[in-house]
C-alpha cells in the first residue's frame, strides 16, 4: 500500500493552512481543522495513493478523524 | 415592525419564548431565556474590560451556544461584531484584530495563548471561552459569576452591527461593513422567500462568520424557531443529525453537496422532518443536482446567488428546480438586480452582462478601504435613468439572462478569455475538460496572443490512465475549434488550494510560464 503517515500528513497540512500542527492522532474533522473542500482533497488522495475506491458510507469520523484512523481503514479495505 | 437591531431581533422573543429551545449543541439545549441569560453575563463582563458603543470586538469561537451568546453580548453594548472563522490561523487573526482595531478579542485558550504572547498590550483584550492555567489573570466566559447586568445600549438601524472579513484568493482579507438594517433586511427578505417560520429547526454547519451562515441564524432569531449546531463539516454526521434532530431545512455549499449526495445515492436515509435545502457560495456539479431530487424526495431544492458586499442577490424558486436546472433564479424580495452592459445599458432576453445589486442589502463597504470601496461600490451609469448615482455593487460576476428573465452565472468578468474574437469563459472550458473524465483539478486562462488575441490554455491534473494526447483529442471533439487549448500544463501533484479551499488559480496560472507571442499546436 503506497499510503504512509507522512505523505497523508503532508496532505492534511496542505489543506487546513499554514499553522497547523498535525499529527497522527490530531482530530481533523471533529475539531473544525478541516472543512469539506479538505474532505474531498483527502479523499481523493487517499484513492489515489492506494487504488481503492472510498464508498461515502465509509467516510465518518470513525474512519477519517485522525490520520492513524485513515490509515487503519485503508489497511484494513486493501488487505 | 419588526425590531431595528440584531439584539432586539433577538430579544423579541422575550417573555414570548422564555422556555422554548433556541439552540441546541448536540445533547445541551438551551432556550431564549437561557441564552439572553448567557449573553448577559458576558455583556456585563465585557463591559468591566471596557466595551463601548461602536467598538469591535472580535469573536472566533467554536460553533456553539457559547459563541452565540458572545456575539449577543457585543451587540447588547452596541459593539460591531467581528466573527471570525475557526479555520483561520493566529496569523490572520491577529491580522484581523489590528486592521479593525478590536477593542477586545473573545477566544479559545489555543489562540488566547498565542494571542497574548503576539499582540501588543493585550491587557483587558482577551476573553477566554474558557479558563487557561498558562494565561493567569485572563478572565473566562466559563467561570463567569456576574448576576445579570449590563444596559442596552440603543443603537439605531443605520449603526454598524457587524464587519464579516471575505478572504479572497489573492491579496490580505476586507472587511465587509454591515448595519443592523442591512442584517434584519438579510433576514426579513430570506424568511419571506424560504417561508421560514416558528416551527423551523434548521441545522448550522456553515460557520457565523460567513454571512450566508449568520443568516441561518438571525432567520430564526425573527420567526422564534432553532437552530441545531453541527460543528463537524462531514456528510454522514450531517444526514445523521438531520434525522436526530428532525431538521427542517439545511444550508449548504457545492463541496458539502457534493459529499452528501453521493453518500445519500449509495446509502439512502429518510429524512421525514426535511422541508428545504438551499445552495450558495458556487455552482453544484450537473450531476450532482440531477440526483437531488431522488436523494431528498419531496423537498424543495432553492439555488441561490450573492456576495458578501450585497448579501444575497437571487434565487430560484424550486418549482423551477427540475426546469431550470443550474440557474441562479432572480431578484430576491426587496433586491433590485440588473445586468449591465457597459457602455451600452441593461441587457436584454439572451444577453449577457455583469450583474449588479441595488437596495437595502447593499453593504457600507470594506472597513478603512476607501479605494477599494469606491471600485465595488458606485453608481452605474447604464442605470442613472432609473435610480440617479445611487451606489449600487458591481458583483464582477457576468451573468446570461434567458427568455423567463431566469439568470445563468457564465463567469468572473476579470477572467473572461477573449481569443480569435470570441469571448471565452474559462468555466465553460473547465466543465468540458471535466466532463471528459480524464482529469481531477482543471483550471483555464488565457494567454496573450499576437494572432488570437489570447489563447486557451489549460492547467490538468490528469486521473489514472489518461494521457495529454487523449485529452486534447477529447478536446478538438468536444469544443469550438477556438476553444480548444492551445497548451495542456500537466500537473503531476495535487494543486494548490486557498485557505478557503478554492484552487489558488492566480498560483497556478503563474507557475505555467511567460506569456506566448507564437500559438503552439
Amino acid at each position: 500500500m503506497a499510503l504512509t503517515e507522512a505523505s497523508l500528513i503532508q496532505c492534511i497540512r496542505e489543506n487546513s493552512g499554514p499553522n497547523c500542527d498535525v499529527d497522527g492522532e490530531s482530530p481533523l474533522f471533529s475539531s473544525g481543522m478541516l472543512d469539506s473542500f479538505a474532505m474531498l482533497n483527502l479523499i481523493m488522495f487517499v484513492e489515489a495513493q492506494t487504488g481503492m475506491d472510498v464508498r461515502a458510507e465509509d467516510v465518518t469520523l470513525e474512519n477519517f478523524d485522525t490520520a492513524r484512523r485513515i490509515l487503519d481503514f485503508a489497511s484494513r479495505v486493501t488487505a | 415592525m419588526i425590531a431595528p437591531t440584531l439584539y432586539r431581533l433577538f430579544t423579541g422573543n422575550l417573555p414570548e419564548r422564555a422556555d422554548k429551545a433556541f439552540l441546541i449543541d448536540g445533547d445541551r439545549t438551551a432556550t431564549y431565556a437561557e441564552v439572553a441569560a448567557q449573553a448577559d453575563r458576558i455583556a456585563t463582563q465585557l463591559q468591566c474590560m471596557g466595551a463601548r458603543p461602536g467598538d469591535r470586538i472580535l469573536v472566533q469561537v467554536r460553533k456553539g451556544i457559547a459563541e452565540v451568546a458572545a456575539m449577543l453580548a457585543a451587540t447588547k453594548l452596541g459593539a460591531v461584531v467581528v466573527n471570525v472563522s475557526t479555520a483561520w490561523t493566529s496569523e490572520q487573526v491577529t491580522y484581523v484584530a489590528q486592521d479593525c482595531g478590536a477593542a477586545i478579542c473573545v477566544v479559545e485558550p489555543p489562540m488566547g495563548r498565542v494571542l497574548i504572547r503576539g499582540l501588543h498590550d493585550t491587557t483587558g483584550r482577551i476573553l477566554l471561552t474558557a479558563p487557561c492555567p498558562e494565561c493567569t489573570g485572563v478572565p473566562a466566559i466559563a467561570s463567569l459569576t456576574h448576576a445579570a447586568g449590563g444596559e442596552e445600549a440603543p443603537r439605531q438601524a443605520g449603526d454598524l452591527a457587524a464587519i464579516i472579513y471575505t478572504s479572497g484568493s489573492t491579496g490580505k482579507p476586507k472587511g465587509v461593513m454591515l448595519t443592523h438594517a442591512n442584517i434584519i433586511e438579510g433576514a426579513r427578505s430570506v424568511t419571506e422567500y424560504l417561508r421560514l417560520r416558528e416551527s423551523d429547526r434548521l441545522l448550522s454547519v456553515l460557520p457565523y462568520s460567513f454571512d450566508y451562515g449568520l443568516n441561518q441564524l438571525t432567520t430564526m432569531m425573527l420567526v422564534g424557531g432553532s437552530v441545531v449546531h453541527q460543528p463537524v463539516t462531514m456528510a454522514s454526521e450531517i444526514v445523521s443529525a438531520i434525522a436526530t434532530h428532525k431538521v427542517t431545512g439545511f444550508a449548504a455549499v457545492p463541496p458539502l453537496w457534493i459529499q452528501i449526495v453521493r453518500l445519500l445515492a449509495s446509502a439512502p436515509v429518510a429524512l421525514p422532518s426535511l422541508r428545504y435545502i438551499t445552495n450558495s457560495g458556487g455552482k453544484i456539479p450537473l450531476s450532482t443536482l440531477e440526483q437531488m431530487p431522488e436523494v431528498f424526495p419531496g423537498v424543495q431544492v432553492f439555488l441561490m446567488y450573492g456576495l458578501t458586499e450585497a448579501f444575497r442577490s437571487t434565487y430560484l424558486p424550486p418549482e423551477r428546480f427540475a426546469a431550470k436546472m443550474g440557474s441562479i433564479g432572480g431578484a430576491i424580495p426587496g433586491a433590485d438586480i440588473f445586468v449591465i452592459k457597459a457602455g451600452e445599458g441593461i441587457a436584454g432576453p439572451g444577453e449577457q452582462g455583469e450583474l449588479v445589486h441595488r437596495g437595502p442589502l447593499v453593504s457600507q463597504g470594506y472597513w478603512n478601504r476607501p479605494e477599494a470601496t469606491a471600485e465595488k461600490l458606485r453608481p452605474c451609469p447604464e442605470l442613472a435613468h432609473l435610480i440617479g448615482d445611487e451606489p449600487v455593487v458591481y458583483s464582477g460576476d457576468i451573468v446570461r439572462i434567458d427568455e423567463d428573465g431566469d439568470l445563468w452565472f457564465v463567469a468572473r468578468n476579470d477572467a473572461l478569455i477573449k481569443t480569435s474574437g470570441y469571448r471565452v469563459s474559462p468555466e465553460e472550458v473547465e466543465d468540458l475538460v471535466y466532463r471528459s473524465g480524464m482529469a481531477a483539478d482543471v483550471i483555464a486562462f488565457g494567454v496573450e496572443s499576437d494572432l488570437l488575441g489570447q489563447s486557451v490554455q489549460v492547467a490538468v491534473t490528469l486521473l489514472d490512465n489518461a494521457t495529454r494526447e487523449a485529452l486534447l483529442a477529447y478536446c478538438r471533439r468536444a469544443m469550438p475549434p477556438y476553444m480548444v487549448p492551445q497548451r495542456l500544463h500537466v500537473w503531476p501533484e495535487l494543486m494548490p488550494r486557498t485557505a478557503s479551499g478554492k484552487l489558488a488559480r492566480p498560483e497556478v496560472i503563474r507557475a505555467c510560464g511567460q506569456p506566448q507571442s507564437q500559438p503552439l499546436h
